[in-house]
């Protein structure tokens, strides 16, 4: 899945950076919980604005707890940094604890392959995004779309976040109440809530 | 998913919280959900649209809605892969079972997405488009849409299943690096012929700062040079030895 891959916008330059934690089916897919808790560890000591697991949740949306302690086999953990040196520090750290799963970063990738030569991990792939084809006449606003895209499985809807905006624009909500609430909608916890709030006030500033 | 009549007093609240417009007024003070246009993603029923708790589940019972459902609610899990989300490791675990080799570019076509959705018969055409371009797909253990085609050799689907709406699904498949430029001409030519969006990856192998052969070859066939991409760093373990 390239849920995380595709997100839309030039605030997503330089703050947004998403992680994921894999294991492969039938290869190291077992004891997933001991080796999740090691990992978010690492997440949580360089500083995680969000993260969680698609079978239960997201941190914003419930407690660090409950996330690690509903993970199973086949959980998959996910997360967001808003810095290039938080990743530098992430893959310094991760390799030197060597669990053993699958580990990702996608984002702006000069900034990923530098933070790689930081950290003296080497890139093994990379799945190129080259961009949206076909009838694109279909396809929202672009601040809703550099909103939306924050969650690859498409899992917050256009019009919440239409809502929203309106409402941070008439004063009704903050920007950053509002890109919390939008976080709690995608359960993977790749939602990046810092991001979405610039977004939100840009936005309602030029609407 | 539905719509408790009895219950439902016509707010239309529960709109915004559709993502592909399936849940319209009736014209008489209430609102239904169009199954035909319905995903089955969930999104409504999940964060509680309804203030009156109108919005029912339905029974799962054809393999349609149960296909669409679990590829639209990434916290479903497709059988056959194992894997949750939309049911493919694709190159996030590229390091420990080597899908893409060093000679092989993956191709990974998001259809629907970003957000628009689409229907089997869209993905039909693009699937058969690439196929006839010299794409392999990946089997039934490993992607979730290959148990839907009828021949793995063209890119056909199930000709009863090709109505079927969901939120998005993936078209993967690998060619040999040489014979990238054909599958992005035919790319380029099928993206005119549907009613949605894809969105679109290429999966390689690189080298220690990052590149690779394809990266040369997106450029001669006219694409933009990539500039988002995921990279897998190579420290999944055991790592793949052929």
């Amino acid at each position: 899945m390239t849920h995380s891959l595709h997100r839309c916008g030039d605030t997503a330059a330089e703050k947004d950076f998403v992680w994921l934690m894999y294991q492969s089916k039938g290869i190291n897919d077992e004891e997933i919980a001991e080796k999740a808790r090691e990992f978010i560890e690492v997440v949580e000591e360089v500083g995680s604005v969000n993260w969680g697991d698609v079978k239960s949740g997201p941190i914003v949306a419930l407690s660090k707890e409950e996330v690690l302690d509903r993970i199973g086999d086949k959980s998959r953990l996910r997360g967001v940094f808003t810095s290039k040196e938080q990743v530098t520090d992430f893959l310094t750290r991760i390799s030197e604890k060597d669990i053993g799963l699958s580990v990702v970063i996608a984002g702006r990738l000069d900034l990923i392959l530098a933070a790689c030569q930081k950290a003296d991990v080497p890139p093994h792939t990379i799945n190129f995004s080259l961009g949206v084809f076909g009838n694109t006449d279909r396809l929202p606003e672009y601040t809703v779309l550099e909103i939306t895209t924050m969650c690859g499985h498409h899992m917050v809807p256009d019009g919440i976040v239409e809502n929203l905006l309106s409402d941070v624009r008439r004063g009704r909500i903050s920007a950053r109440d509002a890109a919390e609430e939008l976080a709690a909608f995608c359960p993977c916890g790749i939602f990046n809530q810092v991001r979405a709030e610039e977004v939100l006030r840009a936005a309602s500033r030029t609407g | 998913m539905r719509i408790n009549e009895e219950k439902c007093i016509g707010c239309l609240v529960c709109t915004a919280y559709c993502n592909v417009d399936a849940i319209l007024p009736t014209g008489d003070g209430k609102a239904k959900i169009d199954p035909d246009i319905c995903v089955e993603c969930w999104v409504c029923y999940r964060n509680d649209a309804c203030p009156h708790e109108a919005i029912e589940r339905t029974p799962l019972e054809s393999f349609g809605d149960t296909f669409k459902h679990v590829i639209s609610d990434p916290s479903e899990t497709t059988a056959e892969t194992g894997v949750p989300g939309r049911g493919t490791e694709e190159s996030k675990t590229n390091d420990v079972t080597g899908r893409f080799q060093e000679h092989e570019v993956g191709i990974a076509i998001d259809m629907g997405r970003p957000g628009v959705g689409c229907y089997l018969y869209d993905v039909e055409k693009v699937a058969m488009a690439v196929a006839a371009a010299g794409v392999r797909f990946a089997g039934a253990d490993s992607t979730p849409l290959a148990k839907l085609m009828i021949d793995p050799d063209t890119g056909k689907l199930q000709d009863d299943l090709l109505d079927l709406h969901v939120l998005s699904v993936i078209i993967e498949g690998k060619v040999e690096i040489d014979g990238l430029p054909p599958v992005l001409a035919a790319i380029r030519e099928v993206e005119g012929q549907i009613d949605t969006v894809f969105s679109l990856g290429l999966v390689a192998q690189v080298d220690e700062a990052g590149n690779t052969p394809v990266l040369d070859m997106i450029e001669e066939c006219g694409l933009d040079t990539p500039q988002r991409g995921k990279v897998n760093m190579g420290l999944g373990r055991p790592l793949y030895d052929g």
